[in-house]
């Protein structure tokens, strides 16, 4: 049998409308969760790149000239193999290193434009034994031929991943508190729901309509609030992407504008962001039906 | 239509709700279960309507085995099992044609057929004109009618009925009994629960009769009080009065 759709929706609205106080509680609990979950992944989207050269441990990059020969990069990667204090090291070439560029540089297509892969340098990206060393090993490396210069990671960089690691650590704890509370917020409705509609449920029941037709509108609503939270904590990210966009080029704090995330991955996030609000609604109502409906 | 061999329901708790009762009632029969409260009518009710399942024995209801029939399956076969109640159980919101409409609506009936058979069966107990009325417009007789209409507007093979007529006067007691009467002749099977000794009598119907969820008595033409005893028991005050005379004990 098919399930009369026209009638699910209404039963599902009728219920929405209904418990509206308790609704807008759950969907705020879930916009503000959700809003938290995706602040901390775009806060981490955009510090990774902002800070994809250091990314791994990397403590140390050797650039070398845009027109270094290969004989001569082959001389400095062996350089660095031979060197006991280098723990281990990767080479980028050109082509990647324009791919990075493109990449940590795609909310600014101006620049993009003006730069084209041959101008920009093939690296080797350096983890030492012990970071301490890192003048020592540059200063030697610095001398071979076609090593344009050598770049340390400072101690500012360090601090700006691992500052934004525990601010996305407590940032994901308060948002799996909230979104814990989001669930039972929404299973406390769809139980409200289901005790409210209950006459209806009994000659449902006694019919014989089926346990789906029964749950469903139950269901969808949970699905609805969990949605509708997600969407508003999606339209938040916009306001708060475009927020730390507009203060970065106030204060032409030119080094951070790769922070903020090209519109592309943000949305990525915000969709995320939907599929976790839609789990939420569903783990919610799920409960309250398995444990309140008993069909 | 039902068969039960040895059937027993034990609650949880160890409260024996029925006991070892086996009977059959044949298709298109009209039977009555009678018993005093507690003696387990509506928990063979429960059972007949897969409810509750026997805790041991076998069941089968419109030749299906209900205690082997899997969750899915039980809404589709009460789909063949009309129910009415004592308390009505009508949706306050909804008009009385509404009501029976929803049995249908939610089984997923296309919007004409629903249209056109809720038309029918209001015909049929007696509301024509009255299908815009709401419940609490309706007396009480009517609103056991609109339950009868929603229940049998499936046309199920099997009818059941705890204490139809527990909440009306006797007057329209008899028109809803008349009501199922019609519809036992139309070939749907009929089980009702009911304490109205009267109407039992006055029928003269099979009477099942449970006693402390045992199976006492089981008569093809039978009345609410035992055959035997039927002078002195046949009313109410017929027997107290025989208390009465007994006051030596």
């Amino acid at each position: 049998m098919g399930i009369p759709l026209g009638y699910v929706v209404r039963q599902t609205l009728a219920n929405l409308w209904r418990n509206r106080l308790m609704t807008l509680a759950a969907v705020l609990t879930a916009a503000v969760s959700l809003s938290l979950v995706g602040g901390a992944l775009l806060l981490r989207q955009g510090v990774n790149r902002a800070a994809g050269v250091w990314r791994g441990g990397v403590e140390m990059v050797v650039f070398m000239q845009p027109n270094a020969t290969a004989a001569e990069i082959a001389k400095a990667g062996s350089a660095l193999s031979a060197n006991p204090n280098v723990a281990r090291y990767h080479y980028v070439n050109q082509a990647r290193s324009y791919a990075q560029f493109k990449q940590m540089f795609a909310s600014q297509p101006q620049m993009v434009a003006n730069v084209s892969q041959s101008d920009l340098p093939p690296s080797f990206r350096v983890v030492l034994h012990n970071a301490a060393q890192d003048a020592v090993v540059g200063g030697a490396v610095a001398k071979i031929s076609g090593v344009k210069k050598v770049e340390y990671n400072q101690a500012g960089v360090k601090a700006m991943l691992e500052v934004t690691s525990v601010v996305q650590k407590v940032a994901l704890g308060v948002a799996a508190v909230l979104l814990l509370s989001a669930v039972v917020l929404i299973l406390n409705t769809i139980r409200v729901a289901i005790f409210g509609r209950r006459r209806e449920v009994a000659v449902m029941k006694l019919v014989g309509a089926t346990n789906w037709f029964i749950r469903l509108p139950f269901m969808l609503e949970g699905l609805i609030e969990g949605m509708a939270g997600s969407l508003i904590a999606a339209g938040v990210l916009v306001l708060m992407r475009s927020a730390v966009g507009s203060l970065i080029a106030r204060f032409k704090v030119g080094v951070l504008s790769s922070v903020v995330v090209p519109a592309s991955e943000a949305l990525s996030t915000q969709l995320l962001i939907v599929g976790i609000g839609a789990a939420v609604g569903l783990i919610g109502s799920a409960f309250a039906v398995r444990r309140f409906l008993d069909v | 239509m039902i068969r039960l061999e040895n059937v027993t329901k034990t609650y949880k708790g160890g409260v024996d709700a029925v006991v070892d009762v086996s009977f059959e009632v044949n298709r298109g029969e009209f039977v009555f279960l009678v018993g005093p409260s507690g003696s387990g009518k509506t928990t063979l009710m429960r059972l007949l309507l897969r409810e509750e399942v026997p805790s041991t024995g076998r069941l089968w209801v419109g030749g299906k085995d209900v205690i082997s029939l899997s969750k899915g399956r039980v809404p589709h076969f009460r789909r063949n099992i009309g129910c009415v109640f004592q308390d009505f159980r009508l949706l306050p919101t909804k008009t009385a044609a509404e009501n029976v409409a929803f049995a249908l609506q939610v089984i997923g009936r296309p919007r004409h057929v629903i249209a056109e058979q809720v038309a029918q069966v209001l015909d049929l107990v007696g509301l024509q004109g009255k299908g815009n009325r709401m419940p609490t417009e309706l007396s009480g007789g009517e609103q056991q009618r609109v339950a009868v209409a929603r229940a049998f507007v499936n046309r199920p093979l099997l009818m059941l009925a705890d204490e139809p007529t527990g909440n009306l006067d006797p007057e329209t007691s008899k028109e809803i009994m008349r009501l199922f009467e019609r519809i036992n002749k139309s070939g749907t099977t009929v089980v009702m629960a009911t304490h109205d000794a009267e109407l039992v009598d006055a029928m003269r119907r099979r009477v099942i009769a449970l006693s402390g969820g045992k199976l006492v008595r089981d008569e093809l033409r039978g009345s609410y009080a035992e055959a035997d005893s039927e002078p002195e028991m046949i009313t109410k005050r017929a027997w107290l009065h025989k208390r009465g005379s007994d006051r030596r004990f």
